[in-house]
């Protein structure tokens, strides 16, 4: 079938270049002890607020670290808060839909209730009440922001299901004596997860994006350690001295929330079913 | 009245329907979709339901499975074998769902899994019911494939569901039906979807499993074709009742009350004798 017929490169150019901005990214959050040329950490006071040069191809913050290092090295916190965010909101989202729309009634309403309450919530407000009563520190920076996902995912894991109880496969799984459970984890889950995946990638990009503004504000990453919100943060008070400070924290986070942004658009593209054929 | 042969050769009927009734409560009162129907299936027979569309066909499939909506309200009795089906538990009920008895649905390509590979779902029963390990499950598939004479079944089970005919997914329907010699198998309007030459296939293979494993069919259908070639016994079905019942020969050559002949002069091209 479509494998045969050969790549059809208009339709996955989406995905490919998000994948690509993504991809860089990853690796670099992966590999940054390999990739960045220094330490994220070490000081050098006779390098202080240095423009780009041959030995610091993005310059040099306020205590003479490089920045390029850091904002590599900050792609590994930024990576590793989104992936547990984006973890527990999908987990925690899927599993509040699924059942919601499973078992409806009373159930359904309670949950979905429960879900508008939390959705009602401005996410910063909602993370930094979190924060707040949590304590600051990464860990609950993740967690935070998973909880913020929850009503989302929980909203499309629902109406997914619904679609898909109605299909007859499902009754057809019921005539052969399957349970409940069984229904959902092996008849529902894999035809829910195209969607699904779709708004991780999307809440990918904004659980960078609130990582980031938690840490501008403090509440994230502490410094020494580096991310793109604390560079930022710090950045502002050089702005006329010394503005890579603030562009490359800048860009680094526009990259990355482009590419989960373009890979999300262009999945959703791949996988509507509408656009088969 | 007609002699039922396999009746006199059996002690018990596979299936016995008594009095069923389904009704769906509604604002005011309630709507009777099924009406006090009864009916038997013996061992090794064949029996069709006929009648118009929204005659109650499928619920009295339904009720038997008890998959009924959620809001149906039954009452009359059904046994399979000697299980009180109406009297079961949940828990029950699904042990003997996809074992004793198999559901065929109309539209096999909706009714497999997308997701899911063909040889994974043909044997899912065997996994369900007789805890097999997935990868025994598959070669178990491959003979079930096999039987209902898919070719090449050994790289079929690794198909998934959009890569067969409309034909080939109701073979593996049946062949999942079948995978624990059922004592019962309800097809529903199992051959509508498929296209004549096809479709007689099938009708060949349901007889030729009839033949062989002496399973009792209910077979729902409209099409009063399908039903002359297949089946031992019909009923009749009218708004919820049974109107006429009667071996094959008798019904199509006597049928006794109106609808039933009103049923057979609708089909004029296939008895051009009885018509005229
Ligand atoms: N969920 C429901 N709520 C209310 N009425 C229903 C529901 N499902 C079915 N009915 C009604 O029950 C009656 C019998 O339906 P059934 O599906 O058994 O008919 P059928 O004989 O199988 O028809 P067809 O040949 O079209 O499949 C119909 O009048 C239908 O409108
Ligand atoms: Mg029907």
């Amino acid at each position: 079938m479509a494998a045969a017929a050969g790549f059809d490169f208009r339709r996955w150019r989406l995905v490919l270049l998000g994948g690509l901005l993504v991809g860089i990214v990853l690796f670099a959050a992966i590999f940054a002890p390999w990739v960045a040329p220094y330490s994220p950490f070490d000081l050098d006071v006779t390098q202080m607020l240095q423009g780009p040069s041959a030995a610091h191809w993005l310059g040099t913050d306020e205590l003479g670290r490089d920045v390029l290092s850091r904002a590599i090295y900050a792609a590994r916190i930024s990576m590793q808060v989104a992936l547990l965010a984006v973890s527990v909101g999908l987990v925690g989202g899927t599993l509040i839909g699924m059942t919601a729309a499973y078992f409806g009634g009373l159930v359904e309403q309670a949950l979905m209730r429960a879900m508008d309450l939390l959705f009602s919530f401005p996410a910063i407000l909602l993370a930094v009440v979190l924060m707040a009563s949590l304590g600051t520190s990464v860990l609950n920076a993740m967690i935070a922001i998973g909880i913020v996902f929850i009503p989302g995912f929980s909203r499309l894991a629902r109406a997914s299901t619904q679609a898909v109880l109605r299909q007859q496969y499902i009754e057809a799984a019921r005539s052969i004596g399957m349970s409940d459970a069984r229904i959902i984890f092996r008849e529902i889950l894999p035809n829910i997860m195209a969607p699904l995946m779709v708004e991780a990638a999307v809440a990918f990009a904004y659980a960078v994006l609130l990582e980031s503004a938690l840490s501008f504000l403090g509440l994230g990453a502490q410094p020494p350690d580096p991310s793109w919100g604390n560079m930022l943060s710090t950045g502002r008070g050089f702005m006329a001295q010394a503005p890579w400070l603030s562009i490359v924290p800048g860009m680094a986070m526009f990259i990355c929330v482009l590419g989960f942004n373009l890979l999300g658009d262009g999945l959703r593209d791949v996988t509507d079913p509408h656009m088969r054929e | 009245m007609d002699i039922r042969s396999r009746a006199l050769e059996n002690g018990r009927p596979t299936l016995s329907v008594r009095d069923l009734t389904v009704d769906f409560p509604k604002r005011s009162g309630s709507f009777r979709a099924v009406d006090g129907v009864s009916l038997d299936v013996w061992p090794g027979e064949i029996v069709g339901v006929i009648g118009e569309s929204g005659s109650g066909k499928t619920m009295t499939a339904l009720s038997t499975l008890r998959m009924l909506p959620k809001r149906a309200v039954v009452s009359g009795s059904i046994e399979l074998g000697q299980r009180r089906i109406l009297d079961l538990s949940p828990a029950e009920m699904r042990k003997l769902r996809g074992d004793r008895l198999s559901f065929i649905p109309q539209d096999a390509m909706r009714a497999l899994n997308p997701t899911m590979r063909i040889g994974r779902q043909v044997g899912e029963p065997l996994v369900l019911h007789r805890n097999l390990s997935f990868k025994a499950a598959v070669s178990r598939a491959v003979d079930l494939l096999r039987a209902v004479h898919v070719r090449e079944p050994e790289r079929r089970v690794e198909d998934y569901p959009h890569g067969f005919s409309g034909g080939m997914q109701q073979r593996a329907m049946i062949a999942m039906g079948l995978a624990l010699e059922p004592e019962l198998i309800i097809a529903d309007e199992p051959t509508t979807a498929l296209d004549v030459t096809v479709q007689a296939q099938v009708l060949k293979l349901l007889k030729e499993i009839r033949d062989r494993e002496k399973t009792s069919i209910l077979f729902i259908t409209h099409d009063l074709g399908v039903v002359s070639e297949l089946c031992d016994w019909v009923y009749v079905m009218y708004r919820g009742k049974v109107v006429e019942q009667g071996s094959v020969e008798r019904i199509f050559t006597e049928p006794r009350e109106d609808y039933t002949k009103m049923l057979l002069a609708s089909t004029p091209t296939l008895f051009p004798r009885e018509a005229s």
